[in-house]
């Protein structure tokens, strides 16, 4: 038994010893790959991260990506603007890159778009916020952001290649194709087309249904959500900046929901916080050439709301 | 604890070192801490249940072994009842009492009788299953009754099977409870390289294809055909990888320790008929139907109606183990509708091929697609959340040929084919080619390290580490 047991743990150090060398030079390359982008999700995520310095940044999910055009609110306000939005994200990432963001710099002024379902209760939320991993390393003040999904973080961060887990098919197409990805426009990303009158017939039957309303009418919030949410103000509020919290267009009007009543609560703490709500303007309600899919207003429905939007924030 | 989960990676290392640490003699109070502790991790209240049918068990397996005759078979059958009892207030009693409400109402009554809000306990099918089959092993003459206490209780919670099977039998495990298992580099080694396989089935290919399959059958009224038709060939390849990676993590970590548990699965997905299918896929539990089951009912040796009936039993009492819902029943009666179908075809079939005279390399590659495709569809029912969810899905199926649904993002589909490529070409290798590219067991060692080393990041750069459940917990 004993020489078992000696060659054994003689060769699985040895192993672990062959398993890091390779992790860090893995590590090593998917790293150069993921900050050498040019374009993509990526590229925008690493500039928002490292590199932002404009007036006006607009944070928010994939709404705030696809409906706020910085082109047309630099020349609006005369001062230079950026979509740090990141798809299929929610409080506590805009939490997470504002921390990043206010370590370098305070901009001018904020623009929020947030939505009730964020404040839904469920974990996955945190396990999203995985998609900060790589910048851990620069920016330690994510790591607490990102210990929320599990109490495992910390180890699975030791390696060098978990960060890259899950993304190695966008970033080697993003590195080998960067000519066939469409550019963003300062964070900025509108989608294309119209949405169909029988892709809103479907939503209109989905909503009805007794689950989703359910949802929508549930009083069952996410308080860690909702302490991130507040702790975003408190940071702008204390700092001066000129902060609007908006709900953008959406395809169907909306009752104010036990969610929504909470955010414009919060967001009324504040001095210089104000609360914008699209969600039942008419001009948007059920104008499916307006949106490209039923999240989402197309390129026309989102230059037009920004435009729609400016008198609002002067 | 999830096997899927650092937690239980922590839990394995402590656990082992310790078993090669402790003399023998105390290695058994160690595993059975170690059990309860696992348990106990999910729902720690529900040890009791496993408490109240070990002890039951124990004293039943004792009496029964000194017993004869009459009071033999009544020994048995109050072990039986106590196990089939704690089975059905657990996990049947609100169905029963659902179905009941729903006969009674149509009838215009209200149904008097309350429903219990309880949760149901992890893997009770399976260690009830065990312990069942310790005391039917025992009333025939096939197994010694344990006196020990502690090994008896080991035999229904030993960690690695506990809450997902393999369910074993008693003489295969419980003899292994009392040999004493040095280190053996060879078997540890193997014992973790098995591990390493059933993660890369659990974490880079269930976990990856259930984020593809929770979309589609969350809400089965919004997909058109092409896509539930993807969804259920990829359910089909995620429950396989769910709970045979579940099996083979469970059977490497118990070789670790020196333990061997029977197999499970036998890549079900290269069966040329539904037979066969049931002789590869969740071998411990088809054999204990038809040991327990099938063969008492009679089995093949009765009148062929009555065998067709046997065989329509054990598939509709396999579709109830699996949970307390229709869609099981469904489930196992189509299963059972194969392998009738399958059985009265057969000479029929044979004659047709010595008719047409097809290549038998062609027949096989037939007869695997028309089991994978028969097999498939019987899981939409197994997946859907209820009848109505399973009959929207199939009523879909008329509209295949349109545009499917490609999920939240292209880079999830594209890791969930690269999943699939890879899980087929190392199972075509284990099922056909045997004799080469055996990478893992390679006489230079460099090549079975550099194996490992990918396999390592193959699992961290594709897998899903979100902590998914397996599937087969809630059975």
């Amino acid at each position: 038994m004993k020489p078992d047991i000696i060659i054994f743990l003689k060769r699985i150090v040895l192993f672990m010893l062959l398993f890091i060398a390779a992790d860090q030079a893995l590590g090593f390359l998917l790293e150069h790959i993921y900050f050498n982008q040019e374009k993509g999700q990526f590229a925008q995520t690493t500039y928002s991260v490292d590199r932002t310095h404009e007036d006006i940044l607009v944070f928010g999910s994939s709404r705030a990506v696809r409906h706020y055009s910085p082109a047309i609110l630099s020349k609006a306000f005369n001062m230079s603007c950026y979509n740090v939005g990141r798809d299929a994200q929610m409080i506590p990432y805009y939490t997470a890159i504002q921390d990043v963001i206010f370590n370098r710099y305070k901009p001018k002024m904020i623009l929020l778009d947030v939505n009730s379902w964020e404040l839904a209760p469920g974990e996955s939320k945190y396990e999203k916020l995985s998609i900060l991993l790589p910048y851990c390393r620069e920016h330690p003040e994510l790591v607490k952001y990102i210990n929320q999904s599990s109490k495992w973080e910390k180890i699975k961060m030791l390696s060098r290649t978990y960060p890259y887990n899950s993304s190695l098919f966008i970033l080697g197409y993003n590195y080998l194709f960067a000519n066939r990805i469409p550019a963003d426009d300062h964070g900025y990303a509108p989608l294309i087309g119209e949405m169909t009158d029988a892709m809103l017939e479907d939503h209109k039957r989905r909503m009805a249904s007794g689950e989703e309303a359910k949802n929508d009418n549930s009083r069952d919030i996410d308080e860690k959500s909702l302490a991130y949410y507040e702790q975003f103000l408190a940071k702008t509020a204390s700092s001066g900046i000129k902060t609007y919290v908006i709900i953008s267009p959406k395809i169907l009007n909306e009752n104010l929901n036990y969610r929504v009543e909470k955010l414009i609560e919060i967001a009324g703490r504040f001095k210089n916080v104000k609360f914008i709500n699209f969600s039942n303007d008419p001009r948007y309600n059920y104008r499916y050439e307006k949106f490209a899919d039923v999240f989402h207003l197309n390129k026309q429905g989102a230059e037009e709301f920004t435009n729609d939007l400016i008198p609002l924030l002067k | 604890m999830l096997f899927n989960s650092l937690d239980f990676a922590f839990f394995f290392i402590v656990v082992t070192i310790a078993y090669f640490l402790f003399p023998h003699r105390y290695r058994w109070i160690l595993l059975l801490g170690a059990s309860c502790y696992f348990y106990m991790a999910f729902v720690p209240i529900y040890i009791l249940i496993l408490g109240f049918t070990i002890v039951i068990d124990y004293f039943a397996g004792i009496y029964i072994e000194k017993s004869e005759g009459r009071r033999r078979k009544l020994l048995l059958i109050c072990s039986l009842v106590a196990n089939v009892g704690v089975l059905v207030v657990f996990k049947y009693y609100n169905f029963l009492n659902e179905s009941l409400s729903y006969i009674i109402g149509d009838f215009g009554y209200k149904n008097p009788i309350p429903y219990l809000s309880i949760l149901l306990p992890i893997g009770l099918s399976f260690h009830t299953f065990q312990a069942m089959s310790y005391t039917i092993e025992v009333y025939r003459g096939n197994q010694k009754a344990e006196k020990h206490f502690g090994i008896y209780s080991l035999y229904v919670m030993f960690y690695p099977q506990l809450v997902a099977g393999p369910i074993e039998r008693p003489q295969n495990i419980l003899h292994q409870m009392h040999e004493k298992h040095e280190f053996e580099y060879a078997r540890v080694v193997s014992g973790l390289q098995l591990m390493l396989w059933g993660f890369f089935k659990k974490l880079v290919v269930a976990d990856r294809l259930s984020i593809y399959v929770n979309a589609v059958y969350g809400h089965p009224d919004l997909h058109n055909g092409s896509t539930v038709v993807i969804a259920s060939l990829f359910f089909a390849i995620q429950i396989y990888c769910d709970f045979s990676g579940y099996s083979d993590i469970a059977i490497g970590c118990a070789r670790v320790m020196g333990y061997d548990l029977m197999i499970n699965f036998r890549r079900p997905y290269f069966s040329k008929s539904i037979s066969e299918f049931w002789g590869r896929w969740h071998i411990s539990l088809s054999t204990w139907f038809r040991d327990y089951l099938y063969i008492p009912l009679g089995g093949n040796r009765v009148a062929r109606q009555r065998v067709y009936l046997n065989l329509m039993i054990v598939f509709i009492v396999s579709g109830i183990w699996h949970g307390a819902n229709y869609t099981f029943i469904i489930w196992g009666l189509l299963h059972g509708f194969y392998s009738l179908s399958g059985m009265i075809l057969k000479p029929y079939r044979e004659k047709l091929v010595e008719k047409i005279k097809i290549n038998s390399h062609i027949l096989n590659v037939l007869n695997i697609v028309l089991t994978i495709l028969l097999v498939t569809f019987a899981w939409i029912f197994f997946r859907a959340a209820t009848l109505g969810d399973a009959w929207s899905l199939i009523r879909n199926l008329k509209s295949f040929g349109e545009k499917p649904f490609v999920g939240d993002g292209i880079s999830n589909m594209a890791h969930s084919i690269l999943a699939i490529v890879l899980l087929f070409i190392v199972e075509y290798k284990m099922e056909y080619i045997t004799d080469k590219f055996n990478f893992f067991s390679h006489k230079l060692a460099w090549v079975r390290w550099s194996a490992v080393i990918i396999a390592l990041f193959i699992i961290m750069l594709f897998g899903v580490f979100s902590g998914g459940q397996f599937i087969y917990f809630q059975f």
